[in-house]
């Protein structure tokens, strides 16, 4: 697939594995043999602050940073982490959201008001109209393993057909990153996310 | 031992690297023998790379030095020893290191000789946003500065050779999207170095006192000014030169290192890249002076887009002006791109299209745009800081006064935030003692001056302070916060640990004993584990009321690190649950502890502990005054 620029934008909290899909979806692109820049956030913003990653793949690819209103995918694994960036999409932009919300402890202790997924689904319509959510957690604990979320979510991606990657070698690269006895039930994990992706587009499996 | 793809000797294979990684793997194939540096974020990842590839290339002698002055020393002793060495920090750390680094730029370097500074425009974890190019102007050492991880590595690599061609320091500047951006990197060839190597005795150079320094701050000056005429033929500048007008204007742009990447971008999205010349700069100090002559041949403006300073700005105002372009050529640069922060995807797109003449829709604001309240970083469940404030807030309440929280650069600066609100000041490594030094001077007794550091912090710098407090009779409570771990930037071991780099047993340095080597008497010395609130709050108390310079020490190990610990050897932690009929949702956990673990019920207040967060350090159980909160025992 000969492709100029793919912008995917993911972002999370602190300890979902961020970095860790930045990682395997830069070595799919890489499998796919793609020119590829990712910037992530290291540090002190990672003490359960807000972690974004951006990955851009394709031939024209130079700098890491995505212009706002110019991401293909948004993968949010943390549903207000979504809103927050929100102006990083256009109208074209596909965002994948795990319903989760995770209100910060201090915003929380303190009873301050934080956006429930009712307002944040109403919000995002006017964004764009390709929203779809996925209840990743759920998913995953049904599995077996709520830390499979990741590999559900990228999944739904390749089900979703919003990423220009191969369905082999996108799973090649999340089961490189894993120790074999984690193997299957991310495998698992993956064609159920794959199936969820489609069963959100509302098409067959192609 | 399975050896990491970025250890194999595989000259052409593609691979996957962070910025930081690839640097490691240019230092490798360089032939370096010797690393020392600081940790610091975005560069904490280049040293431990290099330990890891340490297991397959025993040539490798790497340390978390104490500071970054010690650091470059001894990468700097390697030189002088006819080895290749690097120094490794965020650019915070070349302050530290500078009082050795402006006066080694005079002697130069025999081993070829690199300071990699990592600097972070938006500060994204630092106090403040340095421009280090400086640094090279102000010591006439040659600044580089790539653009993306590839070149990153193949440029550190070519630092080498050039730092022993013209026995010159090299400054590597870096900033965060570099360092911790991903790209796809071919490997190239290890380099062994097979030469004599030792210390040479040449006291005209290696000892600089006056006489020899006059003598050799003219080699200096001829060395800089070699390098200043073969900067044209730097392999890391390219000048890309285009005679086409857009909207009857040719436009020169210079840019270096992400900008430059970016700015492609940007110029891509436009589809203007063939229309515009463009000197992209490898070598952001000397400038190449017939390359600029020639774009500005061939611009009728000059568009500089650097982050931060106008550095390379005025440079290029000073060229048009000693070589008669001022009257002819407008030279842009701070009047149109920020001189704060990181340029987003978005600054180079409006500014460009405003600049040109091009149409950038911005992104609208929606109507009914939903706030989100900030994830501001906090500390971790467990962690043995928020104990140890809450331990100095109840201290300050039995006493009836208020304390000066002098404090410093760590994981703790973050209890500044509610509900702990424990810090006062943090201004650079170790200040807090330096600090509560000139506070204590002039403070009423009415108001004890504390001064609060993390255990890295206090090895790094504050021992310094410590004397002098000593010394001076400058009385004030120093609080160590001994967590066994330099945590913010990744839980590198330190002294206190006693482990090195490569995970080799080093000797521990014990703090009890370091303080009482400082003067500070031992019945001015108080330990205590942060875990035990009871005993920290009486014996914190009797520090506060004690005479002199005093040191107390509140030490449990980084909770990060025990939790990985326990579930490496899969201990399970106390279980600690809320007795729903004692508790009486007088909410003190939360508004004045306010561990994440800790929620309340919406309806009616009561108090429960969220068990996966939860990580059993048992604090609530004595802050809770109803007795409400215990440890269940299966």
């Amino acid at each position: 697939m000969e492709i100029k620029s793919y912008n995917l934008l993911n972002v999370g909290v602190g300890g979902q594995g961020v970095i860790r899909a930045a990682q395997i979806l830069s070595y799919a692109a890489l499998l796919d043999n793609y020119k590829i820049r990712t910037a992530e956030t290291h540090g002190m913003a990672q003490r359960g602050g807000s972690v974004a990653s951006y990955l851009r793949f394709g031939t024209e690819v130079e700098g890491p940073l995505i212009p706002r209103g110019k991401t293909d995918t948004i993968l949010a694994f943390e549903a207000s982490e979504a809103v927050r960036i929100f102006n990083y999409a256009g109208p074209e932009t596909v965002f994948l959201i795990n319903e989760n919300i995770i209100v910060p402890p201090v915003i929380r202790q303190m009873g301050i008001y934080y956006p429930n997924l009712t307002e944040i689904r109403d919000f995002l319509k006017n964004v764009s109209p390709n929203i779809f959510f996925i209840d990743g957690i759920k998913i995953a604990t049904d599995l077996g393993n709520p830390r499979t979320m990741n590999v559900v979510m990228l999944g739904a991606l390749i089900g979703l057909q919003v990423l220009p990657l191969k369905k082999e070698t996108l799973q090649k690269a999340i089961l490189s990153y894993l120790y074999s006895k984690f193997h299957d039930i991310n495998k698992k994990a993956f064609e159920i996310g794959i199936e969820k992706g489609v069963e959100l587009r509302g098409g067959s499996n192609d | 031992m399975i050896r990491p793809e970025l250890a194999e000797e595989n000259p052409g294979k593609k691979i996957i690297m962070l910025g930081n990684e690839a640097i490691a793997r240019g230092i490798l194939e360089a032939g370096v023998v010797i690393g020392a540096g600081y940790p610091g974020t975005p560069s904490s990842e280049i040293l431990p790379t290099l330990a890891e590839m340490q297991k397959f290339y025993p040539h490798l002698k790497l340390e978390w030095s104490v500071n970054e002055k010690v650091g470059f020393e001894v990468a700097y002793g390697g030189s002088m020893s006819n080895v290749r060495s690097v120094a490794v920090m965020k650019h915070v750390g070349v302050n530290v290191a500078s009082d050795a680094f402006m006066t080694a730029c005079y002697a130069g370097a025999r081993g070829g000789m690199v300071l990699i500074s990592a600097d972070d425009p938006n500060s994204y974890s630092s106090q403040n946003e340095q421009d280090n190019r400086y640094f090279g102007l102000h010591a006439l050492v040659p600044v580089f500065e790539p653009s993306t991880p590839q070149e990153a590595k193949d440029m550190i690599k070519y630092a080498f050779d050039f730092s022993e061609e013209y026995q010159s320091l090299v400054l590597f500047r870096t900033t965060t999207r570099l360092n911790h951006g991903r790209a796809d990197v071919i490997l190239g060839e290890v380099k062994v170095i097979d030469r004599d190597y030792g210390f040479d005795w040449d006291r005209s150079r290696w000892v600089c006192l006056p006489s020899h320094s006059r003598v050799l701050r003219m080699r200096l000056l001829e060395r800089f000014e070699e390098i200043s005429d073969y900067a044209d033929e730097f392999p890391f500048n390219a000048l890309k030169l285009s005679g086409e007008k857009i909207n009857g204007i040719r436009y020169g742009f210079v840019a270096a290192g992400v900008p430059y990447s970016q700015l492609l971008n940007a110029l891509n999205y436009y589809g203007i890249v063939d229309k515009v010349s463009i000197l992209k700069l490898g070598l952001v100090f000397p400038p190449p002076k017939e390359l600029i002559k020639k774009l500005f041949a061939y611009s009728d403006e000059i568009v500089v887009v650097e982050e931060l300073e106008p550095f390379l700005e005025n440079i290029m105002k000073q060229i048009a002006f000693e070589e008669g372009y001022s009257k002819e050529l407008t030279i842009h640069g701070k009047d149109i791109f920020p001189q704060n922060g990181e340029f987003s995807g978005e600054i180079y797109l409006e500014n460009i299209a405003r600049l040109i003449g091009l149409s950038y829709k911005k992104v609208p604001v929606p109507e009914n745009m939903l706030i989100i309240p900030p994830r501001l970083p906090i500390l971790c469940p467990g962690c043995g800081h928020r104990s140890t404030f809450y331990a100095i807030k109840q201290v300050e309440k039995l006493m009836k006064t208020k304390f000066v929280n002098s404090s410093d650069i760590g994981c703790y600066t973050l209890a500044v935030y509610k509900p702990l609100e424990g810090i006062d000041t943090e201004v650079c490594m170790g200040g807090s003692i330096g600090l509560a030094n000139g506070i204590a001077k002039v403070q009423s007794s009415d108001n004890p001056v504390l001064a609060i550091l993390g255990d890295s912090t206090f090895f790094h710098s504050g021992i310094p302070a410590l004397i002098n407090a000593v010394f001076n009779k400058n009385n004030m409570l120093v609080v160590i916060l001994d967590n066994r771990s330099t945590s913010m930037t990744g839980f590198q071991d330190n002294p206190g640990t006693g482990i090195t780099i490569t995970n080799e047993p080093g000797t521990r340095v014990v703090l009890e004993d370091l303080v009482k080597g400082c003067g500070v008497s031992p019945e001015n010395i108080w330990v205590e584990d942060a875990y035990k609130l009871n005993e920290t709050i009486k014996k914190l108390e009797e520090a506060v009321k004690a005479e002199g310079v005093r040191v107390f020490i509140s030490r449990h190990l980084c909770s990060l690190v025990e939790s990985n610990q326990f579930r490496a050897q899969q201990i399970i932690p106390p279980s600690i649950m809320v007795d729903q009929e004692k508790c009486i949702s007088c909410m003190i956990c939360i508004n004045k502890f306010g561990c994440q673990a800790l929620n309340s019920n919406e309806a009616d207040k009561k108090v429960s502990i969220e068990s996966s967060v939860c990580r059993g350090c048992k604090v609530c159980i004595d802050i809770c005054p109803q007795d409400a909160i215990y440890e269940e025992i299966e």
